[in-house]
């Protein structure tokens, strides 16, 4: 292996002509500020392969080789690498010279290009380089070394186990064992701290000389200045742990891929949860996430979720899912059996706002029944759930719209394609989500998704605009404009490149604020095109001219299609419909339609493809009177998440809440309401905590569960928002918080009745924008009037 | 908030104190929205927390956990921001002075004090001042009117860090007694003891320091219907102030104390002890502990833990003896039901309890920030907070970016 050697400025000026100069600052930089005369330019992140994922960040010896050769350098040539600051960016390309089996000497030049330019003349302008040389790359070897060596270190006393990083870093989470040594405590006013110093410092942590030692840090940056330092010092069995921390932490778990996890669930199924539990910890709960079983609130039952990409169902497929739901989304009797829930009863499933279908009460035994059913009819749960890239959504009538551009179902089943069962892009940062929509009409709502591909025409062609960085939760934020045409055929290049930009800058260890969207924020929006595109394998083209017209809330009624046939969309309030009644559509979808059933994004469903004349017919079986293309407005735009019946979060219950609340308020609003406006739907979008699962963001009226604390006790409560209208690209304005569910119908009755006295025929979002915040406080409060309110039990 | 109470809450709601990309976003926040977060700059990270763990009995998904290195409420699940831990911690949301006003307004029965002592010496042996304390406990598991009490014991790892157990027999509270002077996050600890017993759905006593008490108190009175009914019994330890766990053991080191040497610690009489095996180690001002006390404590006016059916302390009665101040029926009736395991005299003279307790009382007011107020609302809202906080020396702290909240649970 080769050592490092630290040298100064009056060092490099004595032997320039006998050494190849590295300047690893970026391009702009070394041109236009200036360079060590003579030096070359490799920028850093040349050396640094952002694709490479836990493996590490470590180039291939072949582009490293061309780097290299390009730069004029061969493996004998000696190496001085300096950057802008105190050496871990140059430090980084000699500990990639290392392990890549270079033979010169290596040395980082301290205190790096502004010592240097303190005191000797410098240059600008590229640098007419020597020849061209060739380089001989070996495979990575020491001093980098895997996770193997590691836990060796971890388990004996031989090796010590090093943390480059902050004390502060350390503290919150470091591998077993591990000394604390901050790089940053090495230096000081840019440059390295006295020798004898560093020595002290070292023993304090009984660093000696003699000991291996293996360096760490989040991404294998920092610990390489750490490197060259101690190899300075004459540390001659030094390594580095090139996954570093955002490995380890990823892989301790014994398996985080899709497949080891099915065959646990399939190895545990007879002996049931708790052998399972006790086998792989609690852990192993949140794992399961990944392949679509979530741990629901009560013990040893889950949530079963099942991808729809694009919302398209087969009617075999349909039916299989209903036949699963209604054999095993059961509650057992202890928790209410066939009567566990007063609205919907038992053995139902629910329509998610992101085209996925969930079931509760699954038990781990019934699981690989479950999956061979699926099997049989190309049906997956295989990252549904965990931080993989999610359940493609888009246009729920793709192939249908008689206005459409694209068929974005073809494009979603293409990215779904590629990444499932894929362990790389299993294991993102966090989720990971996206959205295609092919019409006119943003059906797929790009806003709020990671990354949202709308229909765009570039110089005849047809393709999409894409927009990145979009979500709800906590921090919501629109997507920003990435200023990208792509072509249909470029998209999975896209989804994966995007995905790699966030395998390489999200953060595994900062896990609160790591959505794609942070990201942007933090970057900009324009370099984070530029990353993207770095690994892409397409060139960038500007965005197209975008052929969105409008926003459409939903498909709910019987529509005509491009075929002169009829989609029918069927309202399904809240999502939740009986397993039997969900397979008696896909009977229906044989008997009327092409088919097929299509799941939306409302929590609603369609069936295509009905002749004009047999719709009244269809209008008469049971299941579609009951989910009636007809709703009142209230029922129609009503939406909710799972809430605190089963999941582990939820503050409020919200599904049977919501289905009681829009029932009553289309009473009033068929007999009393006075308006001049008169929507199809009002979006009223409840949601079981702050999660957001029910976009509360998006809707006309937003309700986020709450507790309300006060000297009679707490209850359940929900903070109001109002106007939220993707179609404006505009989120709600939260104007109440932890208001008492027991008057939200009559806030909305309030609010509802002040909107038609002030207008003809404004849309509630401009209602809502142009009334003062306090104005509509009173309204929601009814501050005016200040009556005690009625307390609510949570059921 | 209820109706009425605060006329700003109509207002935009201040960002928090540390810069938090989850800030900066597309829509604003709902006035009054609070999440753990504000919870952990405004007490946590601002050295307030006193640690009784009512934030983490009052999260509805158990996302409030104890970091393992500073003993301190951390999130170790997604917070999904329900305002409860603010609503309940005794140093933002809750005015404890107006939880204690509110129980003894509705206390039915009277209060009493006594001088109590441990019927048996193996109780006086290992309970501090008299083992008056774990014989009560004692009796009344042994008469049936508890199932087990959530106490402190030493750690096993650990010199002097305390921990909460459920002792559920005379042996186990035997093992428990003494005082620890560091606090547990005891309330919300209690969950995770009982899932770890054999015992379903029990009756309980809690032994704590009155913010425990306190919070507890609150769980009951303001929580959600059946909440905090487990406790049978609430017994409050006279405080007037708890220890930061590092900084008492790193004070002992500075007086030439060993933490691993000490077999336990007493605070009388101004002074601090530390009692080794068999010979004292330390006797000292307790004054000279000042720095490891918990701040949180200074803004405590709850001496004699008033919120609780019994309170106890070596203040007032004679060395070898507890005071017991007994309230209400519930209080009364345990000690009847332990009566069989305790010596009871009147306590006679209760000026010293009263001294202290005043004096405590005034240092609180002194110290708070904030108007000390047992009529003012139960709750105090986050702007209120701020308002009053700011530009203190309690002021929110931003939130350490390395305490960053690294958890793998989300929905």
């Amino acid at each position: 292996m080769s050592d490092v050697s630290v040298v100064g400025p009056a060092w490099l000026d004595d032997h320039r002509d006998e050494v190849a100069v590295v300047d690893v600052r970026d391009e702009n930089s070394y041109e236009s500020v200036g360079h060590v005369p003579g030096a070359v330019n490799v920028p850093y992140e040349a050396i640094r392969d952002p694709t490479s994922g836990t493996a590490g960040h470590l180039p291939t010896p072949a582009e490293f080789a061309g780097l290299c050769a390009e730069a004029g350098i061969d493996e004998e040539t000696p190496i001085v690498a300096y950057d802008d600051g105190p050496g871990v960016y140059a430090a980084r390309l000699l500990l990639t010279a290392a392990a890549l089996g270079h033979e010169g000497e290596l040395y980082l030049l301290d205190g790096g290009y502004d010592d240097w330019s303190d005191s000797y003349e410098t240059e600008t302008g590229p640098v007419e380089g020597d020849e061209a040389a060739s380089y001989d790359a070996d495979e990575p070897g020491s001093p980098v070394v895997g996770r193997e060596r590691v836990e060796t270190a971890v388990d004996e006393d031989e090796t010590v186990l090093v943390d480059t990083r902050s004390a502060a870093e350390y503290d919150s989470a470091h591998i077993p064992g591990a000394v604390q040594l901050g790089w940053e405590d090495l230096v000081a006013d840019g440059s390295l701290k006295d020798r004898e110093e560093i020595r002290r410092m070292l023993a304090d942590r009984g660093l000696d000389a003699d000991r291996e030692i293996v360096l760490y840090c989040n991404t294998a940056r920092r610990l390489s200045h750490t490197y060259a330092v101690l190899s300075e010092l004459g540390y001659e069995s030094v390594y580095a742990y090139e996954g570093s921390l955002t490995d380890w932490i990823r892989e301790e778990s014994d398996d985080w891929s899709p497949e080891g996890l099915e065959q646990q669930v399939r190895e545990y199924a007879d002996e049931g949860f708790e052998a399972l539990v006790d086998a792989h910890g609690d852990g192993v709960l949140d794992r399961l996430k990944l392949i679509g079983l979530y741990h629901q609130k009560q013990r040893g039952y889950f949530m079963l979720r099942t991808k729809v990409p694009g919302g398209n169902l087969t009617a075999e497929q349909a039916r299989v899912i209903g036949e699963v739901a209604d054999e095993f989304a059961t509650a057992p009797e202890e928790y209410g059996g066939a009567e566990q829930n007063a609205e919907f009863g038992d053995a139902y499933l629910d329509i998610t706002d992101r085209q996925d279908i969930q079931m509760h009460w699954i038990e781990l035994e019934d699981v690989p029944e479950i999956w061979d059913r699926y099997d049989e009819v190309g049906l997956t749960t295989m990252q549904a759930c965990g931080n993989s890239v999610r359940n493609v959504v888009a246009c729920p009538v793709s192939g249908l719209d008689p206005e459409e551009e694209l068929d974005a179902q073809s494009v979603a089943d293409r990215v779904t394609e590629r990444f499932l069962g894929d362990e790389h892009y299993a294991n993102l940062p966090r989720k990971f989500k996206v959205s295609v929509t092919g019409c006119h009409e943003n059906c797929a709502r790009a806003e709020i998704n990671d990354l949202g591909l709308l229909p765009a025409r570039k110089d005849g062609r047809v393709g999409f605009n894409a927009k990145i960085g979009g979500g709800l939760s906590d921090g919501p934020r629109i997507a920003r404009d990435l200023d990208l045409f792509v072509e249909p055929d470029q998209v999975v290049d896209l989804v994966e490149a995007a995905a790699d930009f966030f395998i390489d800058h999200g953060s595994y260890l900062d896990t609160a604020v790591n959505r794609l969207r942070f990201l942007v924020a933090e970057m900009g929006v324009e370099t984070v095109r530029e990353e993207i595109e770095a690994r892409a394998s397409f060139e960038f083209e500007s965005a197209g001219e975008g052929l969105t017209e409008r926003y459409r809330g939903d498909h709910v009624g019987v529509h005509e299609q491009a075929d002169g046939n009829r989609y029918v969309g069927l309202n399904v309030p809240v999502g939740r419909m009986g397993g039997a009644e969900f397979a008696r559509l896909a009977d229906l979808a044989e008997q009327y339609g092409n088919g097929e059933v299509r799941v939306t994004l409302n929590q609603n469903a369609v069936l295509p493809g009905v002749a004009p004349d047999e719709v009244e017919q269809l209008r008469e079986d049971p299941v579609v009177k009951r989910y009636s293309p007809d709703p009142g407005p209230f029922t129609r735009g009503v939406l909710a998440c799972t809430g605190k019946e089963y999941c582990t979060y939820g503050i409020i219950n919200t599904k049977n809440r919501a289905v009681r609340w829009a029932r009553e308020l289309d009473e009033w609003y068929e007999q009393e309401y006075d308006g001049p406006a008169d929507p199809d739907a009002i979006r009223m979008h409840l949601s079981g905590c702050s999660a957001s699962c029910a976009q509360p963001q998006i809707a006309d009226i937003g309700l986020r569960g709450e507790d309300r604390r006060t000297i009679e006790g707490s209850e359940p409560a929900v903070d109001v928002g109002l106007g939220g209208d993707l179609g404006r690209e505009r989120f709600i304005d939260w104007i109440v918080g932890s208001h008492p569910t027991a008057d939200l119908p009559d806030a909305v009755r309030r609010v509802l009745d002040a909107y038609a006295a002030d207008t003809e025929d404004e849309p509630f979002s401009v209602w809502v924008e142009q009334t003062p915040r306090e104005r509509l406080f009173d309204l929601v409060t009814d501050r005016a009037e200040s009556t005690a309110t009625p307390t609510e039990a949570d059921d | 908030m209820s109706k009425g109470e605060n006329r700003t809450d109509h207002l935009p709601r201040s960002p928090g104190v540390g810069d938090d990309p989850r800030e900066h976003k597309d829509t604003n926040t709902p006035p009054g929205k609070i999440r753990f977060r504000d919870l952990d700059e405004a007490v946590i990270e601002a050295d307030r927390c006193i640690q009784c763990g009512s934030c983490a009995a009052a999260c509805p998904s158990d996302s409030i956990g104890i970091d393992e290195i500073d003993g301190k409420p951390t999130l170790v699940k997604m917070c999904t921001g329900c305002s409860r831990c603010w609503d309940f911690c005794p140093r933002s949301g809750l005015r404890y002075e107006r939880v204690i006003e509110e129980t003894e307004a509705n206390r039915e029965g009277s209060t009493s004090a006594y001088a109590v002592r441990a019927d048996d010496d193996s109780a006086r042996e290992a309970g501090q001042d008299g083992g008056a304390v774990t014989a009560l406990l004692a009796g009344l598991l042994e008469a049936g009117e508890i199932d087990g009490a959530v106490v402190a014991r030493e750690r096993e790892d650990e010199p002097l860090r305390g921990e909460a157990m459920l002792a559920t027999s005379r042996e186990e509270l035997l093992e428990s007694g003494g005082s620890i002077f560091n606090q547990t996050m005891q309330l919300g600890e209690i969950d995770r003891v009982v899932g770890e017993s054999d015992l379903d759905d029990p009756d309980l006593a809690l032994v704590g320091t009155p913010c425990v008490i306190q919070g507890a108190k609150a769980l009951e009175s303001f929580g959600r219907p059946g909440e905090g009914s487990e406790i049978a019994l609430t017994v409050a330890l006279f405080c007037t102030r708890s220890f930061e766990y590092d900084r008492l053991t790193s004070l002992l080191v500075e007086h030439g104390v060993e933490p691993e040497a000490v077999d336990h610690l007493d605070v009388a009489d101004g002074k601090l002890f530390a009692y080794g095996e068999s010979e004292t180690l330390l006797e000292t001002d307790v004054e000279a502990f000042d720095a490891a006390g918990l701040p949180g404590c200074e803004e405590c006016a709850d001496f004699t833990g008033r919120a609780a059916d019994i309170a106890a302390g070596n203040v007032a009665s004679p060395d070898d003896a507890t005071t017991f101040v007994v309230r209400g029926e519930r209080g009364a009736d345990a000690l009847d039901a332990a009566a069989s395991e305790l010596e009871i005299e009147d306590l006679g003279d209760d000026t010293a309890l009263r001294k202290l307790a005043g004096w405590n009382r005034r240092k609180a007011e002194e110290t708070l920030p904030r108007e000390f107020d047992p009529e003012g609302d139960l709750s105090i809202g986050y702007e209120q907070h701020r308002e009053r906080y700011d530009d203190t020396d309690r002021a929110p702290q931003s939130h350490n970016p390395a305490r960053a909240y690294q958890y793998e649970r989300w929905c």
